[in-house]
């Protein structure tokens, strides 16, 4: 009779989700002779996968992925908080009521309330294309909406392209910025020059010639474009 | 194949940073790596397959808003099944007291799961999934919790240790005792499957 001591040992690393692919493989050449670890084995993976059955879900984990991303579009967004935030928030708080204050002293204050956040310019920019979900969160707003093909388009728009998804966006009558997906997009200015910053992602400026003054920002640099099309991808 | 379910650990990390610097999709992306387990997670304490999914979203949805606080991204599956397992007893908690507020007899244990599930069993009929989930049910809370991060979070018995922060020695322990208690629950299923 084989002495299957080894080969128990192995099987109880399976269960612990601990086995190497050789000792698996020793283990699976075993199992072919021996009918007790067979046995064994078999029974534990019969096991996970009926315990894995009955708590699988209806829904495709894609599919709650796009679900939570959307609840989360319609909600504010996290703000990354660095260590000391907390202090750095009174701070900020006590510097801005003195500020207040002052500003009445001197008859400063305004008659708006500091709830009062108004959208920046409108510019004449189209989506003209449109995969997938995009986001779109205005200058000054905490909130993401999607994005749709009808969608008014404002200085200071931050553009988030999820998964999958691309847009592009047409700047007048030839010229075009095609957004691929995972990308955060951001327009910065839409008057003598236009310029974008490219937080994250690829774009494609595609421009008609001639074209005025063209920028692209990135965490890295400026690209100013001399030519009619360019692609710029940042990781 | 040693493990059916091989996940890279540690994008989770880089995922949560990315979610922390505005990238909503990073979010998602992880919902997608743990929606399963965190699924199961709420369907071991909940009856109601339905209940579980909103359960899961919920818990997805405090996970985001409190992600900042989380300390060690390395452990987001731990922090995220502590979260789940509250969400699910928030739950439970407010069923009870609304049933108790409309004067309402309590709904029997039977009843409840009586609730046809909606999770996909292409394998199992509906009566032998319930069977199974009841089963895992019937589980002390801490074994329950080890059975599901390693069968549906696909974690080793070393990577449960360090998600919960608990000693491996103890969580191997506990699983061999859920591999067994299961088995002996579960023998009767696993012989007419057999059969």
């Amino acid at each position: 009779m084989t002495d299957c001591r080894k080969y128990k040992d192995l099987i109880e690393k399976v269960m612990d989700g601990d086995i190497s692919d050789a000792e698996f493989s020793e283990l699976k050449a075993h199992t072919t002779t021996c009918s007790s670890c067979r046995e064994e084995l078999d029974g534990f993976n019969y096991m996970r996968s009926v315990v894995t059955e009955a708590f699988s879900s209806s829904k495709d984990a894609e599919e709650a992925g796009e679900q939570v991303l959307h609840h989360l579009s319609l909600h504010s967004l996290p703000q990354s908080r660095v260590p000391g935030w907390r202090w750095k928030s009174i701070a900020a708080g006590i510097l801005l009521a003195v500020g207040l204050a002052l500003g009445f002293a001197l008859g400063w204050a305004s008659s708006a309330g500091p709830g009062d956040v108004t959208l920046a310019a409108q510019v004449p920019v189209k989506v003209m294309d449109l995969t997938g979900t995009v986001l779109v969160r205005h200058a000054g707003f905490d909130t993401w909406q999607f994005l749709r093909a009808d969608s008014t388009i404002h200085l200071g728009d931050t553009f988030h392209s999820t998964g999958g998804s691309g847009f592009v966006l047409g700047l007048d009558k030839e010229s075009t910025i095609e957004v691929n997906q995972n990308s955060m997009l951001i327009l910065k200015s839409y008057d003598e020059q236009r310029q974008f910053f490219l937080a994250h992602g690829e774009c494609t400026a595609d421009l008609e010639s001639p074209h005025g003054p063209f920028f692209i920002e990135t965490p890295h640099g400026r690209v100013e474009a001399l030519g009619t099309e360019f692609t710029v991808t940042v990781d | 194949m040693p493990d059916d379910i091989t996940r890279n650990r540690g994008a989770d990390e880089h995922l949560i940073h990315a979610s922390l610097a505005g990238n909503p999709s990073a979010f998602s992306t992880l919902v997608e790596r743990h929606w399963n387990l965190v699924f199961a997670l709420a369907l071991s304490r909940i009856s109601n397959a339905t209940e579980a999914e909103d359960i899961a979203q919920e818990s997805f949805l405090k996970a985001y808003t409190q992600l900042s606080t989380l300390r060690k991204p390395s452990c987001f599956a731990g922090w995220l099944t502590r979260i789940t397992l509250r969400e699910c007893t928030n739950t439970v908690r407010r069923s009870t007291r609304r049933k108790a507020v409309c004067g309402g007899p309590m709904e029997p244990q039977e009843v409840l799961n009586a609730v046809p599930a909606c999770a996909a069993n292409p394998g199992l009929t509906s009566g032998q999934a319930d069977f199974v989930r009841q089963t895992v049910r019937r589980l002390p809370k801490n074994l329950r919790e080890l059975v599901l991060l390693r069968f549906m979070g696909g974690f080793s018995a070393v990577k449960i240790a360090e998600q919960l922060g608990k000693r491996p020695g103890t969580v191997r322990v506990s699983l061999h005792r859920a591999y067994k208690l299961l088995r002996k629950d579960l023998n009767p299923l696993l012989e007419e499957i057999g059969s």
